[in-house]
């Protein structure tokens, strides 16, 4: 099916790109929106986590210190990450599969527990949360089976359920945690895959159906799951216990307006609102910025989600599929992500235990964030000298070919 | 072939959807930021926005020369949450060892600044663990506050209050009285002037963060009104003066207690008013109720002796009698129906003057019959006993000048010279200054006025005057008052010495000496009455007692007030050596 819509899109972009994508170049604007969400969280979760600092730690820096020196660390592992070829990633599935299950059941042996779930690991001074890493490291895993398999996913049952099942036993590793966030991000990253890797559509229902009943089965099995979902439909009615952090999260969104009251002039972050600084930096962003700050941020991740699923598309049409649907996965992942973070902080979803890539505080998640986009620089890259060695090499054969091939196409 | 794999609107498909994802978000926070912000900023004010009371400075009370005499001053009072504290404690003794540590050393540290016990802090604390206030210690110096404060124990705050400070100390406090922790009057002119001196609370609009500290202050809603400065009549020169001999006197005679109260002899004006016993205002651990009592306005007496110079004045408003009018008081003693009224002597015959001189309860009797119980009450009545004299002064005696429909003859002896009736120390020295201003009563005032009176009308100016003069001739050699004397000036005045009255009435060995006088007596200046309470010792008359004090006071008082002496042979003669050198000189 298709059989001609392929290289219609693959002439038109080349046709378009061919002069500015060059293999000297690289995606302006990813990096632009990476480093512009890094640098806000920088900035916000300073100006948030001052006040619970001096509180609880009696260092207002404190946050601050901890999360430049990730962010250093973040910014080392991208540029190491960008120089990795995309090939060893490919060639890695089996070890990133069993790195990835093996530092979940880790977790639940060794790790340590922090308000009723066990998400970490210590690790000297740093705690590692295997979730974050278990993200990119199953994405990758997932992208290379679909590439291998794809012709027994397409078309066997067998072969569309057996990379299900592997993320099936990762989910229930986090759901044991419990980590419900990440759960969803990565079952609805590895869904996105699955369907833009060609999966049969009826396949591809039935599974939507069967995700959409286990997460109802979920919710109903654990009652504070159940709790926390009737709480943020109306979190003003128990606004005092399980609706304070919505209810003082909004407040925060309201107090912004339209400008913000101001860079630090937040008055939820000065201990009404839990997690100031992690999970709801985004509401202090609401109340310093306003709508117009807020929205900004919203504009960056579509960006920087678009750019991501466009590097994918320019891999795909080099002909680099496992580039392709590892930058889809990754796309998909911090965009979902990010969505959820928003959508919780503004009260659209339940609350949960998820950070906003980039720019919250937490070791794990900003490093894995910052190697997720030296991935995707990566893939731009490859996917550009691919091009470039393609062209290359249809300008040394004949030219005239090309433009007829490439004339009704455009045209026509 | 790839383009087989994923196909194009798949790809779009997932954009898209993405998109509308972010279309969704943008439009929530339209909805909350824009939509619904007044909603939200009303709860979040709700949480945040709290208003505060700003004290009111309490006014300041001063003698007459601006002197202090109640200060309010800034300090530090230190409450705590102690709710917060244990949530603290736990939660560093879960995660941070090292912290857990800091803290408890921190409360060691905070409970010798206190001077309390650790354990008895920690008790308190733990009892009080639901709460979310309590006050840990009011009123510290600022110093040992910023101490306190530097400890950084958890849920100790800091706030500023004032502390009522008395510098005079036990010498004026029982006119003054005192606040309580919240400074508000309690006794003494603190009480009755309470709503001028304390002004009205302010209050501000803040906006608080989540631990209870102001984050920042909103607006100020009404502005704290300091209460107004009051200004007493006292002079605290003489009121020092006054109170240093009436302690002197007390201790020495072992006396039960004691009051002084003088007024100016011109004005009414209390210019010293001292009690015994006293008690420190600033610091009232150990006070018992008794010293508390401003006993020279509260408590009454009968006057006695002192009596016998009114009952005279109304004799000689009269007309019927002058200073000179005979009467004779043998045998010594006057039978009115079963009772027998007496004199120290037979006085034989004696003019009226010798009768105040003498203090001749017979001649008084005599004559305050012969002029009707009526004429007797009449005056005392305009010279105000038995009705309040009006300083404002919480729990101010009123007396008791009885009025019977039908006098027995009995009852005007006896009040002739002061029994059956009853007065303050305060009415007494108002009478007095009546006969001191020559029969204009001026009210006695504590507070200063900007004007004085015109006065009262009270009696005839001579009768006054005539009445000064046996004053003088008490004081004089051959009187009872002869230790009123004071050097350089003449005095006048009427010892007393009445049986104190006890459970079963007279009680024979239980005096009261009392003396009120006039100085000088030919131009007064002042007015002064003293009351010794129960001096126990052979020494019990007024004469010996309260006279003496009388004396020094005045002394002093002449002195401080710059009162002309009416006779200096000392300063006479040092003035005849300068002139003789000054005449050398020239030559």
């Amino acid at each position: 099916m298709n059989a001609n819509s392929a290289p219609l899109m693959h002439s038109t972009t080349t046709g378009k790109n061919a002069a500015s994508e060059n293999a000297a170049g690289f995606d302006w604007w990813l990096l632009l929106s990476a480093g512009a969400l890094l640098y806000i969280g920088m900035m916000m979760i300073t100006s948030a986590s001052t006040q619970v600092g001096e509180v609880k730690l009696d260092n207002p820096f404190y946050y601050f210190s901890r999360h430049a020196v990730f962010m250093v660390l973040g910014l080392v592992a991208a540029v190491i990450v960008s120089r990795v070829k995309i090939s060893w990633w490919f060639d890695s599935g089996w070890f990133l599969l069993f790195t990835s299950l093996a530092l979940l059941i880790a977790v639940l042996v060794v790790g340590r527990e922090v308000n009723g779930s066990t998400r970490w690991i210590r690790l000297g001074p740093v705690n590692i949360q295997p979730s974050e890493i278990a993200k990119i490291f199953l994405i990758g895993y997932l992208a290379g089976y679909l590439v291998r398999r794809q012709d027994e996913v397409r078309d066997s049952w067998w072969g569309f359920f057996k990379p299900i099942a592997v993320m099936f036993i990762a989910a229930i590793l986090l759901l044991i945690e419990p980590d419900f966030g990440a759960t969803v991000v990565i079952v609805a990253a590895s869904l996105g895959m699955i369907f833009l890797s060609g999966a049969k559509l009826g396949k591809f229902l039935v599974l939507i159906l069967v995700c959409l009943a286990l997460g109802t089965l979920l919710i109903i099995w654990k009652p504070y799951r159940l709790k926390r979902l009737i709480a943020y439909t109306d979190p003003w009615a128990d606004q005092f216990d399980t609706g304070y952090q919505l209810t003082q999260s909004l407040i925060a969104f309201g107090r912004g307006e339209w400008t913000g009251l101001g860079l630090g002039q937040s008055i939820q972050k000065l201990m009404f609102l839990p997690e100031a600084h992690t999970d709801f930096v985004y509401a202090i962003i609401a109340e310093e910025f306003g709508f117009i700050g807020a929205a900004s941020v919203v504009v960056l991740f579509s960006v920087l989600v678009f750019r991501g699923m466009r590097i994918g598309a320019n891999a795909e049409k080099a002909g680099q599929l496992y580039s392709a649907l590892f930058a889809y996965g990754i796309s998909l992942l911090i965009g979902i992500q990010a969505f959820i973070n928003i959508g919780v902080n503004t009260g659209l979803l339940p609350t949960k235990g998820l950070t906003l890539p980039l720019v919250s505080y937490g070791g794990s998640s900003l490093v894995m964030s910052c190697i997720a986009i030296g991935i995707l620089y990566r893939i731009d890259k490859e996917s550009r000298w691919a091009k470039a060695a393609e062209s290359a090499d249809e300008s040394r054969q004949t030219k005239s070919k090309y433009k007829r091939t490439a004339g009704p196409a455009i045209y026509g | 072939m790839l383009s087989q794999i994923i196909v194009q609107w798949r790809l779009w498909f997932v954009v898209a959807f993405l998109f509308c994802a972010s279309v969704l978000l943008g439009a929530r926070l339209l909805q909350l930021q824009v939509m619904q912000k007044d909603f939200l900023n009303e709860q979040g004010d709700a949480r945040t926005v709290r208003y505060e009371d700003i004290r009111a400075h309490r006014g300041m009370i001063t003698d007459r020369n601006g002197e202090p005499l109640a200060v309010s001053t800034a300090v530090e009072t230190v409450w705590m949450n102690p709710k917060l504290y244990w949530k603290k404690l736990k939660a560093a003794a879960d995660e941070n060892p090292e912290n857990y540590q800091l803290i408890r050393l921190a409360t060691q540290k905070l409970a010798q600044a206190l001077d309390v016990s650790e354990q008895s802090l920690l008790t308190r604390l733990r009892e009080n663990e639901t709460k979310g206030f309590i006050y840990l210690k009011r009123k510290l110096q600022p110093a040992i506050a910023q101490q306190v404060k530097d400890l950084k124990v958890p849920g100790v705050f800091n706030r500023r209050e004032y502390m009522r400070y008395y510098p005079a100390g036990e010498v004026a406090t029982h006119v003054l009285g005192f606040v309580n922790i919240d400074e508000k009057g309690q006794e003494g002119v603190e009480l009755a002037y309470d709503e001028w001196l304390q002004g009205t609370p302010g209050q501000k609009k803040v906006l608080k963060d989540g631990s209870d500290n102001i984050i920042k202050d909103l607006a100020l809603v009404r502005e704290a009104e300091p209460g107004k400065n009051l200004k007493l009549t006292l002079d605290m020169r003489l009121q020092y003066l006054a109170y240093r001999e009436l302690k002197a006197v007390v201790t020495a005679h072992q006396a039960k207690a004691g009051s002084v109260v003088m007024l100016d002899a011109k004005t009414g004006d209390i210019l010293a008013m001292v009690n015994q016993p006293s008690y420190n205002p600033n610091n009232r651990k150990n006070i018992n109720t008794a010293s508390l009592r401003n006993r020279a306005v509260t408590d009454l007496f009968e006057p006695g002796s002192t009596m016998k110079p009114l009952t005279v004045a109304a004799a000689l408003e009269t007309g019927r009698y002058s200073p000179g009018t005979s009467i004779n008081t043998s045998p010594g003693y006057l039978r009115i129906g079963r009772k027998n009224i007496r004199d120290h002597h037979d006085y034989g015959v004696i003019d009226v003057s010798s009768i105040v001189a003498k203090s001749s309860n017979v001649g008084t009797s005599k004559i305050a019959l012969d002029i009707t119980g009526d004429a007797l009450w009449d005056m005392y009545y305009r010279l105000g006993f038995g009705q309040m004299v009006g300083i404002g002064f919480p729990g101010e005696g009123v007396g008791v000048l009885p009025h019977p429909v039908k006098w027995k003859p009995l009852q005007v002896a006896t009040m002739s010279y002061g029994y059956g009736l009853n007065l303050t120390a305060l009415q007494l020295a108002q009478s007095y200054q009546v006969l001191a201003n020559d029969g204009i009563k001026k009210q006695a005032a504590l507070v200063l006025r900007d004007t004085i009176p015109e006065g009262d009308f009270i009696m005839p100016a001579h009768v006054a005057r005539d009445v000064r003069t046996m004053l003088g001739k008490v004081v004089a050699k051959g009187g009872t008052g002869t230790r009123a004397q004071v050097e350089a000036y003449d005095v006048g005045g009427k010892t007393g010495t009445v049986h104190s009255v006890g459970a079963s009435g007279y009680e024979d060995s239980s005096y009261k000496a009392l003396f009120a006088g006039i100085a000088p007596v030919e131009n007064p200046a002042v007015v002064m009455v003293v009351v010794i309470v129960g001096p126990s010792g052979d020494e019990y008359y007024g004469g010996e007692v309260a006279a003496p004090v009388f004396s020094r006071v005045i002394s002093g008082t002449m002195r401080l007030l710059n009162v002309k002496p009416d006779h200096m042979p000392a300063m006479a003669e040092s003035e005849k050596r300068l002139q003789e050198i000054l005449d050398n000189h020239k030559s």
